[in-house]
């Protein structure tokens, strides 16, 4: 091959790479509800989740092969939907029933980073990423991009047509990929209420495996990525609190092949909702070449589906902590 | 597990290409066209401004589960992704191009669709893929409920069409025309060629390419883009030619009918600019046969010629009045 003498940077894609672990295990996801239901409740968490990041773990070594195995762990408060406490308060909390459970968190991010990250709106170009399944017969017509703001995994039932129209038979709505009967589900992304747009928690859910599995970029340059931690004291403001915090400057990479969740049966559904959204990304094509290459390199084999990378372990709730005594 | 199928080669690859003049007064400067062809907010729009000023957006896909369009009207339901994208010259002639590649053979059984999505442009048949027939069917144009690659392109075009960069002002008529392609894979060991170009009414042409195996289908989708650009430039200044009425108009009015090619055009004759290297050899047959620069020198000479022929009598009239 003959070497081209003339280049023009403009005219180049660049992708930058971002390191890779083998596994993003997510220790836990905290609501208001569970930082109300008090300190314990945190702690009975991680009490049940540490049996479980042992087998993820295993599961992790056993996918390695011959190499050591690189596992971060991370942990995520939800300060979008409601906010409480402050960092000052809650997360050195957090550290201490993390680690009286035998458990260390590396990385810290808030939810909200999903929705904006150092003023790059990253739920805003994942919508635009989304590229619908199409339901037999689709030829080219454009489908709605899911202008309506909701996201499905098959056709919808028809909706009820003008007043004066005949009344027709109900009719089912679809699944796509059904096998003999349908499951068929509808995922709200977006609710626009006062000019804001509010996002769904499936969908920040989505750019926040996204983020774990390496695939988010900005015009090229990785988003999302970790600050370290200084050591000192957390601020009083969640704003001023980076989205994503490395707590552990030992750290494996945040990013990983995989991700795997460990959260209470409640997610279920919603975890699904992600898994469907997953599913209808048309996340950078050189990001995912740069997974491929290195997970090859490595002798690592990774699902090809995005929506594959993603597992989950769903676990019994802890009792309510506030029928203490009892 | 990779997804089965993951290493198969196209043997297909097919595409429409739209062209038609920017509806806007001014041509868009590199900074102006990089914005309107921002596809993505979250993804680069390539600039190039040597030879000429070339942006070229990123691609988004469009996902189908249909008929592919078959000549010899064989059933065949696809899935998959097609690829579109748009591109723009000196800030003058936009185009936008909808394309896929389709492998020889596909599961009987849809797959989950997060898998064609990592397969970006990629449309996979049910089965054994009639080549010839769907090539074949791919140029006749799609009919009802098969795959359109002209209604993507053309969806793609609207909306860049409605950006509010755009003052729909253009600054003289012009057709747009469409160019659907082909590409079958080469014998091993053979290189790219160009087979047929056929200029059909109506502003539509087609091309039939065969192409070696590694050759990505972005390259070839840019080979025809840059075809369709200088067809467009022959067509179009023929067409304006043809309506000046040489010979027959007065002098200011011809200067004046021929005066948008002057501005507008002219400058835009590049063949192959911006075509991949093992490509660009596939002109030198439009070149020896029709001969399109030969066409475009002739059309420009006979336009500085009218242009000088026009300012004679101006010139008399100017030194006369003194």
């Amino acid at each position: 091959m003959t070497d081209v003498v003339f280049r023009e940077t403009s005219a180049e894609p660049r992708t930058q790479a971002v390191p890779l672990s083998h596994l993003s295990l997510e220790l836990g996801h905290l609501y208001m509800e569970d930082f109300e239901a008090g300190p314990k409740r945190l702690g009975e968490h991680f009490a049940e989740v540490r049996i479980w990041v042992e087998a993820a773990r295993a599961s992790a070594a056993r996918r390695a092969g011959a190499n050591r195995p690189r596992i971060s762990t991370c942990f995520l408060i939800d300060d979008y939907f409601s906010r409480f406490s402050t960092p000052a308060e809650l997360v050195p909390l957090i550290l201490k029933e993390a680690e009286e459970a035998g458990l260390t968190i590396d990385y810290l991010a808030r939810e909200s980073g999903c929705a904006v990250a150092d003023r790059i709106e990253l739920a805003e170009s994942v919508m635009h990423r989304l590229v619908e399944s199409p339901p037999p017969g689709s030829y080219g017509s454009r489908p709605p991009v899911s202008r309506t703001g909701w996201l499905a995994n098959g056709q919808r039932s028809p909706g009820r047509g003008a007043a004066l129209s005949e009344v027709t038979a109900w009719q089912p709505p679809q699944e796509t990929a059904a096998r003999n009967h349908s499951v068929f589900m509808d995922v709200e992304l977006w609710s626009d209420k006062d000019g804001r747009r509010l996002w769904s928690c499936p969908f920040l859910a989505a750019v926040w495996q996204l983020a774990r599995l390496g695939l988010l970029r900005h015009l090229g340059e990785p988003v999302l990525t970790p600050k370290p931690w200084d050591g000192g004291d957390f601020p009083h403001d969640w704003d001023r609190l980076p989205p994503l915090l490395q707590l552990n400057p030992e750290a494996d990479p945040f990013s990983a092949y995989r991700t795997c969740t460990l959260m209470p049966n409640r997610f279920l559904a919603v975890e699904d909702a992600v898994r469907l959204v997953l599913d209808q990304i048309d996340v950078d094509a050189r990001a995912l070449e740069q997974v491929d290459r290195r997970s090859r390199g490595e002798r690592v084999e990774v699902p090809a589906a995005v929506a594959q990378r993603a597992s989950y372990v769903f676990y019994e709730e802890p009792a309510e902590s506030s029928d203490e005594g009892t | 597990m990779a997804a089965p199928g993951q290493s198969a080669r196209p043997v297909l690859v097919c595409g429409e290409v739209r062209t038609c003049l920017l509806p806007s007064f001014q041509a868009l400067d590199g900074r102006a066209a990089a914005q309107l062809l921002r596809l993505r907010a979250d993804e680069h729009v390539r600039v190039s401004e040597r030879p000429n000023l070339y942006v070229l957006s990123p691609e988004v896909l469009t996902g189908v589960d249909c008929r592919l369009p078959t000549a010899n009207g064989a059933r065949v339901r696809a899935v998959g992704t097609v690829a579109a994208r748009a591109a723009l010259t000196e800030g003058r002639v936009l185009q936008a191009t909808a394309y896929f590649s389709a492998p020889a053979t596909g599961p009987d059984l849809r797959r989950p669709w997060g898998q064609y999505l990592v397969r970006p442009g990629l449309v996979e048949p049910f089965g054994k893929l009639p080549e010839q027939a769907t090539a074949q069917g791919v140029l006749r144009g799609a009919g009802r409920g098969e795959l359109d690659l002209g209604m993507i392109a053309e969806g793609l075009l609207a909306g860049l069409l409605r950006h509010p960069l755009l003052d729909h002002k253009a600054p003289f008529k012009s057709r747009r025309t469409h160019l659907r392609w082909t590409a079958r894979r080469a014998p091993d060991g053979e290189g790219p060629a160009l087979v047929r170009f056929t200029l059909a009414e109506d502003g539509l042409r087609s091309m039939e390419l065969r192409l070696p195996a590694d050759t990505p289908a972005a390259a070839a989708a840019g080979l025809c883009e840059d075809l369709a650009l200088h067809d467009w430039l022959l067509t179009t200044v023929v067409h304006m030619l043809d309506n000046s009425r040489l010979g027959a108009a007065d002098g200011p009015s011809a200067v004046l009918a021929l005066r948008p090619a002057v501005d507008h055009l002219l400058h835009l004759w590049m063949p192959r600019a911006h075509v991949d290297r093992t490509l660009g050899h596939l002109w030198d047959e439009l070149e020896r046969e029709p001969g399109f620069s030969r066409q475009w020198h002739s059309l420009v000479q006979r336009i500085r010629d009218q242009l000088a022929v026009q300012t004679i009598p101006l010139l008399h009239q100017a030194l006369s009045t003194r």
